[in-house]
């Protein structure tokens, strides 16, 4: 048992890695530690050459990870879009485990972020004792992963400014970045590249330069196409957090997931789930940990107020919260799929009463 | 002597299998080529080599005392049984179709009771496969090599017939892997059934026949599927013995121009293609291009889209789907490839930027042309029919006719007119314009043009029938249509030409448009239509009660939509606003339907203060004749809104949307114009000058005698109005002495 509260997928999942490096006889690309395949595999989940079974990182379509893997076997950046909740940073990370053993090399992007941080930094003290030099230098992730022939995680990369953005630009293109004040310059090693993640469904982010998007090839991550996975993804996820937290889980917990999930659902997809009525969308992205944040929310209120009973009522205040993102539009919508659907539907008969109640 | 039989088992509509059977037709050059297809429409199959005739076409067969009962193969330039045919021609080979008479299958279903139009439909787009076969084996009857591909782990067959199949590169050798793969596909399944085994043994009598007749190779145009059954040695008697008993069908057959889209329906062949605008670009373009010149098809639609493709883009693309196909081990980036990369490296990763270019690049946008000499096509033969039956002659010159919709012969010429003016075939022309479905009467202007037959033929496509090609052609038109207004008028017309099904799908477009649009102006002016539609489909019995379903709906989404959307409008946009507001109201109320949510959102508007005063108005205005606003309690809105304290301008606003049209009132009721009256008093006269525009406009349309009487009213002369006209005591007495005198006038009696 180790005190870190989290580690590391190449150290969570060592096992499964060496099992797949064991017996890799597929081409592997200069700077891999495995081939593409057995990325894909460690990805999706199934067998290594001999037998050790692999568990799934990501639930969902195998031709969005193998899209991925082969961006990043032709050395062009990746970037995973998504709305918040969609597993790009988790992706992210296998990705980086997987095809060079190593997780740790990520700028988190910020609008804070400047060149200092995506580039290199000076060590101030060296610099006035010594003047310009290479020891002056403060190297960063990315310098790191040039250096090395590593991947570099850049996270939620249009929350930085654009200016700084676009730094990126040379690296991509010429993988390579000028050092001017020391007239020099790092080339990137084999096996370098960049995941970058964005979520393309926030407000009042910094647009990515068409120069920039162009030179990294895109993959969106979806929300899951299945009623039945997601519901199996909130449940067990909503296990795992009331186990952390100490809440104790009402018995009725699966069939309360299920009317959550199935309002989510309807809302986000634009039409009831028997396809009879289609109905407008809020603006709010309603994603899986969405309705996992809500069911947690339910439980809580659950244990300490409502004496042990997962309710609609109790359900309802952060049902609300998650539907109504911007007062006036999301406010019709719902009330809009109140009337025409939950008004309709004896077992949604609390939460109608609920939300009507609160709208 | 016996001839030696070759054949070729092909995948339907497939551009390898296309590509590769010319190559070896070329190689062994026939005297015979039998291809599968209805033996009875041998004889229109030279046709397909005729210069003027150009792909996609079908071939349409369909029983000549009823058109309903018809079938379309169709056939596209990639189509191997095309290629065939006119390979043959072109090299002076005899060509035939050897498979199960088209008239079989289109035969006068033998239960007496009749069949309604819907199911005739379905037999005849598909000839009903027996109820035993699971859908499984109905897919591996007509498209093996797509299951086979599916097993591979590919979604479009062609590619992994490119990858698997043409691997080796002799074409004799590509027809023996196919024919394996078939032999041993056919050994694990059941063997054929029903259908199935008659068409096999009535191919196996054909190629039979034609060995003894003929000298010289004979190809065997046919499904893969079909390959061993016909290979396989039966006794000629048992295959006789399963043809006895074949129905008897008088057909006609003749060819009709076809879309590309269309050919992606399942039809005649059944195969159907997924993506006839990748399979003509893989019969079009050299086999080393195939990736690079698709992926530059997809930049163009990209641009023009308005999106920004770049060239660079392309070479990643390129270079991904190389790198997919490798992962995924298979020698060529294949349709799933490319579409990847062109998601990832030309759309952004938006699977929806793809998905608007997609159904053009996929689905083509090719029409077919016939040449003239073809026989006449069902539908004009369809109409000459229905001319005998409503005995309407056409008639170049122009004639008026009058029909009453309440007999059933004119309620048929009426239907019948309506289907050929959606057919734009505008033979007869209402006369009167406008809404005249009310009315039991309908005024035609009758002139039959030359052109008209023309028209007929290119609405082929739609259907053989006339019935069927006006529901088609109006689908088709109802799936492009986006404004509630318009749907309602195309559902409107299919109502009125007797189309259910076409109604059918235009109410459910109503229904998804309805949902997403939130401009309440549109919601609610497209209830007045709707209601029209409600109205009269309960008296045509169509599906009333989905319409009424649609029409609450609306009135609700509506009701809920109004409070927002009468806040912060201009002038213009209020009076729009006010016009679809009132006719919302009208048509509420006639249908009928519970008005609750309605009349609470019209008393949320009169209560907002944010809200535009003249929508105010009005909303005040129809709770008060609601009755939901009582006399005393609408006095003293009226006080409160054109109080001194507001605006001048926002009071002026409520008075006209409370008054305009509506200044009568005025003269009946009392109580409001008490209100009124005292609101006016209050006023000083520089507001009272402000407002005399107002009056003048909300008054203005009171005639002579109304006005007096509405002065006299406020001027407490109340009935001094009708002075004179109050009939006198003894009225009674004088007027039988006045009768009586008039008589006698009349009568020319001697005065008494």
């Amino acid at each position: 048992m180790t005190d870190i509260l989290r580690l590391p997928a190449e150290t969570t999942y060592a096992a499964e890695l060496e099992a797949l490096k064991r017996k890799d006889d597929a081409p592997t690309p200069r700077g891999w530690a495995m081939s593409p395949k057995a990325v894909v595999t460690y990805l999706m989940g199934g067998k290594a050459a001999d037998g050790t079974p692999i568990s799934a990182k990501y639930v969902g379509d195998r031709r969005l990870i193998e899209t991925a893997v082969a961006t990043l076997a032709t050395d062009r950046a990746l970037l995973l879009l998504g709305v918040p909740g969609t597993a790009k940073s988790w992706v992210s990370e296998h990705l980086a485990a997987a095809i060079c053993g190593d997780s740790s090399l990520v700028i988190q992007c910020t609008a804070g972020t400047d060149e200092n941080q995506i580039r290199y930094g000076w060590n101030y003290a060296q610099l006035l004792a010594n003047g310009p030099s290479r020891e002056a230098l403060v190297p960063t992730p990315l310098y790191r992963a040039m250096e090395t022939g590593k991947l570099c995680r850049l996270e939620e990369l249009t929350r930085m400014g654009s200016d700084v953005q676009d730094t990126l630009i040379t690296v991509l293109s010429e993988k390579m970045m000028p050092i001017p004040e020391l007239n020099d310059a790092v080339y990137a090693r084999r096996g370098f590249n960049l995941i970058a993640t964005a979520n393309n469904r926030d407000k009042g982010v910094n647009e990515l330069s068409s120069a920039l998007k162009r030179r990294f090839n895109v993959v969106v991550l979806p929300l899951p196409d299945d009623m039945n996975e997601e519901i199996s993804i909130v449940t067990r996820r909503v296990g795992e957090m009331a186990q952390s937290l100490d809440l104790p889980a009402p018995k009725n917990v699966a069939e309360e997931v299920a009317r959550v999930v199935s309002i989510f659902r309807e809302l986000r997809g634009g039409s009831t789930l028997d396809g009879k009525v289609t109905l407008k969308t809020p603006t709010g992205s309603l994603s899986t940990a969405e309705a996992i944040a809500v069911t947690v929310g339910g439980l809580s209120q659950a244990a300490y107020f409502d004496g042990g009973k997962l309710s609609a009522e109790g359900l309802a205040p952060s049902l609300l919260g998650a539907i109504v993102k911007d007062p006036v539009q999301d406010k019709v919508v719902l009330e809009e799929y109140l009337e025409a659907v939950l008004k309709k539907r004896p077992d949604y008969a609390g939460y109608y009463r609920a939300l009507v109640d609160l709208v | 002597m016996a001839a030696e039989v070759h054949y070729f088992g092909i995948r339907h509509h497939g551009p390898g299998s296309a590509r590769r059977l010319v190559d070896a037709l070329e190689a062994l050059r026939p005297a015979v080529v039998l291809i599968e297809g209805p033996a009875d429409a041998s004889d229109l199959l030279p046709m397909l080599a005729d210069p003027a005739m150009v792909p996609p076409v079908a071939l349409l067969v369909y029983a000549s005392d009823d058109p309903a009962r018809a079938s379309f193969w169709p056939f596209a330039v990639y189509s191997p049984e095309y290629q065939a045919a006119c390979w043959a021609v072109r090299n002076g080979a005899a060509v035939r179709f050897i498979d199960v008479p088209a008239a079989w299958g289109l035969a006068a279903p033998p239960e007496p009771e009749p069949v309604s139009e819907d199911e005739a439909i379905e037999e005849a787009d598909e000839p009903a496969p027996p109820p035993a076969i699971d859908e499984v084996s109905m897919r591996l009857e007509r498209d093996p090599i797509g299951l086979l591909a599916e097993a591979g782990g590919y979604q479009d067959g062609e590619s992994w017939w490119r990858d698997v199949i043409e691997e080796s590169p002799a074409a004799g050798a590509v027809f023996a892997a196919v024919a394996d793969a078939m032999a041993a596909l056919r050994e694990a399944a059941p063997p054929a059934q029903g259908r199935e085994a008659v068409r096999e043994a009535h191919m196996r009598l054909e190629i039979a026949k034609t060995v003894k007749e003929t000298e010289g190779a004979i190809a065997v145009v046919c499904g893969a599927w079909h390959e061993p059954a016909l290979k396989a040695r039966v006794p000629l008697s048992q295959d006789r013995e399963r043809l006895k008993g074949a129905p008897k069908q008088k057909i006609s057959a003749t060819w009709a121009p076809w879309t590309s889209p269309r050919l992606a329906f399942q039809s005649g062949y059944g195969a159907g293609v997924a993506a006839p605008g990748w399979c003509g670009h893989l019969w079009e373009t050299s086999r080393d291009e195939i990736a690079v010149r698709w992926l530059g098809r997809i930049a163009h639609a990209l641009r023009e889209a308005g999106h920004i493709a770049p060239t660079a883009s392309l070479i990643e693309a390129q270079r991904l789907a190389v790198a997919l196909a490798a992962m995924r081990d298979r020698p060529h980036p294949g349709f799933e490839e490319l579409r990847e990369a062109a998601i990832a490296c030309l759309c952004h990763g938006e699977p929806l930027v793809w998905d608007t270019v997609s159904a053009r690049l996929l689905l083509g946008d090719a029409v077919g042309e016939i040449p003239a000499d073809v026989p006449l096509a069902p539908l004009i033969e369809d109409l000459q029919r229905e001319q005998r039956r409503t005995r309407l002659k056409p008639e170049a010159l122009e004639r008026e006719l009058a029909v009453d919709l309440r007999s059933e012969s004119g309620l048929d010429r009426s239907t019948l007119l309506h289907r050929l003016s959606i057919l734009d075939v505008p033979w007869g022309r209402l006369a009167e314009a406008g809404r005249s479905r009310g009315t039991f009467r309908e005024r035609w202007r009758l002139r039959w043009e030359p052109e008209f037959a023309v028209r007929l033929v290119e609405n082929l496509v739609y259907g053989p029938t006339l019935a069927r090609a006006a529901a088609g052609r109006l689908t088709a038109r109802l799936a492009e249509a986006v404004e509630l207004p318009v749907l309602c008028d195309l559902v409107l017309s299919a109502l009125t030409a007797q189309l259910p099904d076409a109604a059918h799908a235009g109410v459910e477009r109503i229904e998804h448009r309805v949902a997403l649009t939130s401009d309440c102006g549109e919601l609610l002016s497209s209830l007045a239509p709707l209601g029209d539609i409600v109205r009269y489909g309960q008296a045509r019995r169509t599906d009333a009660a989905q319409m009424e379903v649609l029409f609450v709906r609306i009135l609700s989404q509506g009701a809920l939509a109004l409070p927002y959307a009468v806040r912060l409008l201009d002038a213009e946009a209020a009076q729009a606003l006010r016009a679809s507001v009132l006719a919302a109201d009208a048509a509420a109320v006639l249908a009928e339907v519970d008005l609750t949510d309605w009349r609470q959102a019209l008393s949320s508007v009169v209560d907002d203060d944010q809200a535009t005063p003249l929508l105010a108005g009005v909303a005040a205005r129809l709770l008060y004749e609601a009755e939901t606003i009582t006399p005393e309690a609408a006095a003293e809105l009226l006080g409160r809104m054109l109080s001194p304290g507001r605006a001048v301008a926002d009071a002026a606003g409520f008075f006209e949307g409370f008054f305009d049209g509506a200044g009568e009132r005025l003269i009946y009721d009392a109580s409001l114009r008490a209100a009124v009256d005292a609101w006016m008093l209050s006023l000083e006269g520089e507001a009272f000058t402000a407002f005399l525009p107002l009056f003048r406009r909300a008054l203005g349309n009171l005639d002579r005698m109304q006005r007096r009487r509405l002065l006299d009213a406020v001027f407490g002369r109340a009935g001094a109005g009708l002075q004179g006209r109050i009939a006198v005591a003894d009225a009674e007495a004088i007027w039988l002495a006045h009768l009586q005198r008039l008589t006698d006038i009349l009568t020319a009696r001697p005065a008494t």
